[in-house]
């Protein structure tokens, strides 16, 4: 299980090109195969992994491979999705600065980017399910109309007010997610 | 994380100038993986070669790793607590918010023409509807890129050529 696990990331690392929400698809992606984490579960480690410092990428690895297989899960998950781009990056340190200025890299990278906006697109879908779909609606507590409905209108208005404060009004992404995290922790499922 | 690096190596530490971040920057973007970790390892290794590398690349990733690991097993520990429950749920909402934005902002960059849209919409669905993994819409695109950008090569070389004839 470990070996297979160093080995599934080390593949997320070598193909891990456009930022950090690309890999987390990718790792998304890879995980089905071991079964141990649901939709909802991945939609909160990588929810934690937002608030936490450090690369999304890395510890969302950090967090699937503990949860996968404890402690040492955790080091082979990680290890695994930083080994290849450290491999990569020594070589081109000790040799090739002409690397990145390379027209078949720069295509490469080019050939890249729509995919990238179609993988995060996925992960919006593979985030918003179990948010909005939830089994316990927030602040159900407080009002039974509110878990009779078919979605949680809870979250469907915390998604939708970080939308509008994080990409109209610029506000510091971090902080809203712990704001709404004490919104959902005061009103509770 | 980038800003943070960037601050800390220019004006901090005084190893590299503006342009030689520049350099460094665009270098560890064209690399797969995590850009933060990709310039830990490059300066590393800058710096104090091999064993520098390793040492930046550790350095860079341990903090969140045993935040991350106290924090799961907090989590684990703690159980079905109404109010982390709650949190949990109000958190996945908001990060649903971010990615969402972050789409957005990335689809604004990244699409100018009908091609690029086309293309952003055919990863979607071949991810989303037809099951392809991931990984391979990476390779294919990634191939794609390179071949035109090979065949680029080639038209402009050819062009050359026959003009100076």
């Amino acid at each position: 299980m470990l070996i297979k696990l160093l080995l599934v990331f080390c593949k997320i690392g070598l193909l891990g090109f456009g930022g950090g929400m690309a890999i987390v698809s990718l790792i998304f992606d890879s995980i089905q195969q071991f079964g141990t984490i649901s939709q909802t579960e991945f939609a909160d480690i990588v929810a934690i992994a937002q608030v936490t410092p450090g690369p999304i990428a890395i510890n969302t690895a950090t967090y699937v491979g503990y949860n996968c297989a404890g402690l040492l899960g955790s080091l082979a998950a990680t290890a695994g999705v930083a080994i290849p781009a450290f491999i990569l990056t020594a070589i081109t340190a000790k040799m090739m600065k002409e690397f990145s200025e390379s027209p078949l890299v720069k295509g490469g990278l080019e050939g890249i980017r729509p995919a990238t906006v179609g993988m995060i697109a996925t992960a919006i879908i593979t985030l918003t399910t179990p948010a909005i779909l939830a089994e316990e609606h927030l602040g159900a507590r407080f009002n039974d109309v509110l878990q009779n409905m078919p979605v949680d209108l809870v979250s469907c208005a915390i998604c939708l007010a970080t939308v509008v404060l994080i990409g109209k009004y610029k506000k510091n992404p971090f902080i809203v997610l712990i704001v709404m995290g004490c919104i959902g922790a005061v009103l509770g499922v | 994380m980038v800003p943070i690096l960037r601050e800390a190596m220019v004006n901090d530490k005084k190893w590299f100038s503006e342009e030689e971040m520049i350099d460094i920057l665009s270098i560890c973007q064209s690399l797969p993986g995590v850009i933060a970790v990709n310039m830990a390892t490059y300066v590393g290794f800058k710096k104090k070669g091999l064993l520098g590398s390793l040492v930046a690349t550790t350095g860079v990733i341990l903090p969140s790793f045993v935040m991350i690991i106290i924090l799961a097993k907090g989590i684990a520990a703690i159980g079905g607590n109404s109010y982390l429950l709650g949190a949990l749920a109000g958190l996945r909402a908001a990060a649903a918010g971010l990615v969402i934005v972050a789409v957005w902002q990335m689809g604004r960059r990244v699409i100018k023409d009908w091609l690029t849209g086309l293309l952003a919409l055919a990863s979607f669905v071949l991810i989303l509807f037809f099951d392809v993994s991931v990984a391979y819409v990476v390779l294919l695109y990634l191939v794609g890129g390179v071949l035109k950008a090979y065949l680029n090569m080639r038209r402009i070389r050819g062009g050359g050529e026959s003009d100076a004839d």
